[in-house]
C-alpha cells in the first residue's frame, strides 16, 4: 500500500525532462525505476509512458550485464545497503 | 561509420600499470582499422553489484567512438580472449536521437564544466571496506 501511494501521481518523469536517450552507466538516474528488489517497477506504478519504459527497461538491463546494479536480492545474497554508491 | 560505446571492467587484482596498459590495448584494437575514439570516460573502481569469477570490485571504463561495424567484431574477439576483462558492452547508437545523445555525452565528457545539468562526475570510488574483499 505504502508503495502504490508512493507513485499516487502518474506521469511520465521523463517526458517532463525530454529525455530521448538513457544511459545506462548512470544508474541512480532509474532508481525510481527499480523495487527495493531490484525489479523492474511496472509502468502502472512509476507512470513511465510506453515509450521511456522501454528505454528504462532496455537501460537496467545493460547495468545488470555490466554488474552495475544487481539481478536480483534474496536472501541468500542479501545487499546491506542497496543503493550504496549509485 | 557508426557510433558505439564500449564499457569494460577490468579485474581489481592487477596494479594501476596492468589496468593502463589493458585499456590502452583496447584503444589500440578499436583504432587498429580506423576506429576513432571521441571521448573516454574513467569510471575507476567500483564495487560490483554481484560476484564475477569471485571479483568483488572492478576497474571501469568507457569509450565513446566511431567506427566500421567489422572493428567492433574484431575488437569484441580480443576482449572475449582477454582473461583480465570481467565484463563488456557495446552499445550501437542507430537511431538520430540517440546520436545526439551520444554527441553530448561525448561533449559533456570533454569539458565537464560547460554542461550544466548533472554533469556526471566519475565517481571514483576508492571502496571502504577494501580490505575485506577476496583479492582471489
Ligand atoms: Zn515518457
Amino acid at each position: 500500500m505504502a508503495e502504490k501511494r508512493k507513485y499516487k501521481k502518474r506521469y511520465c518523469k521523463y517526458c517532463e525532462t525530454k529525455t530521448d536517450y538513457i544511459d545506462f552507466k548512470n544508474v541512480s538516474s532509474f532508481k525510481f525505476s527499480l523495487s527495493e528488489r531490484f525489479k523492474i517497477m511496472p509502468r502502472r506504478l512509476t507512470g513511465n509512458c510506453k515509450r521511456h519504459q522501454d528505454m528504462v527497461t532496455i537501460a537496467i538491463k545493460r547495468a545488470r550485464q555490466t554488474a552495475m546494479i544487481p539481478y536480483i536480492v534474496d536472501r541468500q545474497n542479501v545487499v546491506t545497503n542497496p543503493f550504496e554508491g549509485l | 561509420m557508426t557510433h558505439y560505446e564500449l564499457l569494460f571492467v577490468i579485474k581489481p587484482t592487477h596494479t594501476q600499470e596492468e589496468i593502463d596498459a589493458h585499456i590502452a590495448n583496447v584503444k589500440a584494437s578499436i583504432e587498429k582499422d580506423g576506429g576513432v575514439i571521441a571521448a573516454t570516460q574513467n569510471m575507476g573502481m567500483r564495487k560490483l553489484a554481484y560476484e564475477v569469477e569471485k571479483h568483488n570490485r572492478g576497474y571501469y571504463t568507457a569509450y565513446y567512438f566511431t567506427a566500421k561495424p567489422a572493428t567492433i567484431i574484431e575488437v569484441e574477439r580480443l576482449i572475449r580472449i582477454n582473461e583480465s576483462i570481467l565484463k563488456f558492452m557495446t552499445v550501437k547508437y542507430a537511431k538520430k536521437k540517440e546520436i545526439i545523445a551520444w554527441e553530448t555525452a561525448v561533449k559533456r565528457l570533454n569539458n565537464p564544466h560547460s554542461a550544466k545539468e548533472e554533469a556526471v562526475a566519475p565517481k571514483v570510488e576508492v571502496a571502504p571496506e577494501a580490505t575485506a574483499d577476496s583479492e582471489a
